[in-house]
């Protein structure tokens, strides 16, 4: 075998080997699974909508009012309903959920808090 | 420069190749508003819209029941469970075939458990659900139903009061006094249902009733479902579910307070309390509604006449007892992921 013409480039061999590692990373990018693995947001929904979307990780308290009106606090990377002026209070007694998939529903006030992001478990029965 | 095309043509077949396989990610829709609880739908598909289209369809279906199973509500020109209630004793209701079908299946859970799942004792569960309503609604003035009249109420329980006519359509209730209350079994028996017209791949919840359509991707995943701990919060357990149905009827799930003392909502007809022996069951099998009635039947059951009638239906279970010890049916170790 001839050492010298196997070693050899063409500049046609350039554009390819270009092309195909453009190729390599355009399919990597289009393969690789975004959105499931982002951070955590904490995603709050009322009557069906979503209504608010803050990151997991910054402190803040949120007013949210439907029929009713729950108060709803993340710390810590946690979320919880701190008030609620809702029958039984149910939402309350709920306390923290941190982790992704994880909800807390009012469901007099027809209000869902969700925490995006991959969850270890598809469904909790409790 | 004729292989430059070549590699270009190529190159646009790759990238068409990867586009068209799109990523499929999992899907979660929440209602609620069907049957006074949280209904989830999750599943996997190509885009929110079309994951959206079959969600819709799901809720679509439970609304049906919704409607027909309501015994507090009147919707026009329908006949549902209130309006047989409310012609307790004075004549048979025309009504649609899926109350026909829910209550034949009510009547043999009824028998099967001894009549300890028994959707025809709304006169006692009616004087509960007052009194945990006001409860709710007035803690500081909360108050338990009079025993007395509990006792009364519960002479008007009898399943056989209740006249199906399959021919006709119709349902007598032949006992003024008596009332259909179906919340025990109800969303189990719609989950199932809005399950069998579902495509394979969702796994819905009707208020904790938990049934898998089929695995969730085309490699067969199983659904992970995790099963929790009442006093903690952690997974008592994670169980794989492929296609079937789990639910769990605990003493945390529904109820109020009365004097400081919780009071839930699964009522013993013979007691006509709240049943005190476990903290929650949870129940594994293949039909959603069976799965519903037998987690009420096993969790007001001494434990042996629990399995015996797991055995029956060919399910598996889970308790915890009332000093959070954990017991299991002889196969619920099979189905344990972790």
């Amino acid at each position: 075998m001839d050492k010298t013409a196997r070693l050899s480039f063409r500049r046609g061999d350039l554009v390819s080997v270009g092309l195909i590692l453009i190729l390599i990373v355009l399919c990597a990018a289009l393969f690789f699974p975004r959105g499931e693995n982002a951070a955590s947001e904490v995603q709050v929904y009322l009557d069906g909508k979503l209504v608010y979307a803050y990151p997991l990780y910054e402190d803040r308290t949120i007013t949210l009012t439907g029929v009713y009106t729950n108060e709803i606090e993340i710390k810590d990377a946690s979320v919880r309903i701190l008030k609620s002026d809702c029958p039984g209070e149910d939402c309350v007694h709920t306390g923290w959920i941190s982790s992704a998939g994880r909800s807390i529903v009012c469901l007099p006030n027809r209000a869902e808090i969700r925490i995006t992001g991959q969850p270890d478990v598809d469904f909790v029965v409790r | 420069m004729k292989r430059i095309f070549v590699i270009l043509l190529l190159f646009s077949l790759f990238l068409t190749g990867c586009s068209e396989k799109k990523e499929q990610k999992q899907y979660t829709a929440t209602f609620l508003t069907l049957f006074d609880t949280v209904t989830t739908v999750i599943g996997r598909d190509v885009s929110e819209e079309a994951f959206s289209e079959k969600a819709q369809k799901v809720h679509d279906a439970l609304y049906d029941y919704h409607v027909l199973f309501d015994i507090y509500n009147d919707y026009e020109s329908v006949n549902n469970l209130k309006t047989v209630n409310d012609n307790a004793g004075v004549a048979p209701v025309q009504v649609d075939k899926k109350i026909i079908d829910l209550i034949l299946d009510l009547k043999k859970y009824d028998e099967m458990t001894h009549h300890r799942v028994n959707a025809a004792m709304g006169s006692v569960l009616s004087l509960w659900h007052e009194a945990r309503q006001d409860g709710i609604n007035d803690p500081e003035n909360a108050y338990l139903p009079d025993e007395n009249a509990l006792r009364e109420a519960q002479k008007h329980i009898r399943f056989d009061s209740v006249i199906v006519d399959q021919e006709k359509s119709t349902v007598f209730i032949t006992d003024p006094d008596l009332s259909l209350d179906v919340g025990a079994v109800a969303k189990g028996w719609a989950a199932e249902k809005a399950a069998e017209i579902s495509p394979e791949g969702l796994l819905i919840s009707v208020g904790g009733n938990v049934v898998a359509t089929g695995p969730k991707d085309e490699k067969g995943t199983p659904w992970v479902i995790g099963i929790q701990d009442p006093d903690s919060d952690k997974y008592l357990h994670t169980i794989y579910l492929t296609k079937g149905s789990v639910v769990t009827s605990g003493d945390y799930q529904r109820g109020y307070l009365v004097n400081g003392a919780y009071y839930h909502h699964i009522i013993d007809p013979e007691t006509l309390f709240p049943a005190r022996l476990y903290r929650a069951v949870t129940v594994v099998c293949e039909s959603s509604s069976l799965a519903d009635a037998l987690s009420t039947a096993l969790f007001l059951l001494p434990m042996d006449e629990g399995q015996a009638l797991l055995d029956k239906c060919n399910a598996e279970a889970v308790w915890i007892d009332m000093e959070g010890k954990i017991h299991y049916s002889p196969a619920f170790q099979k189905l344990i992921r972790t």
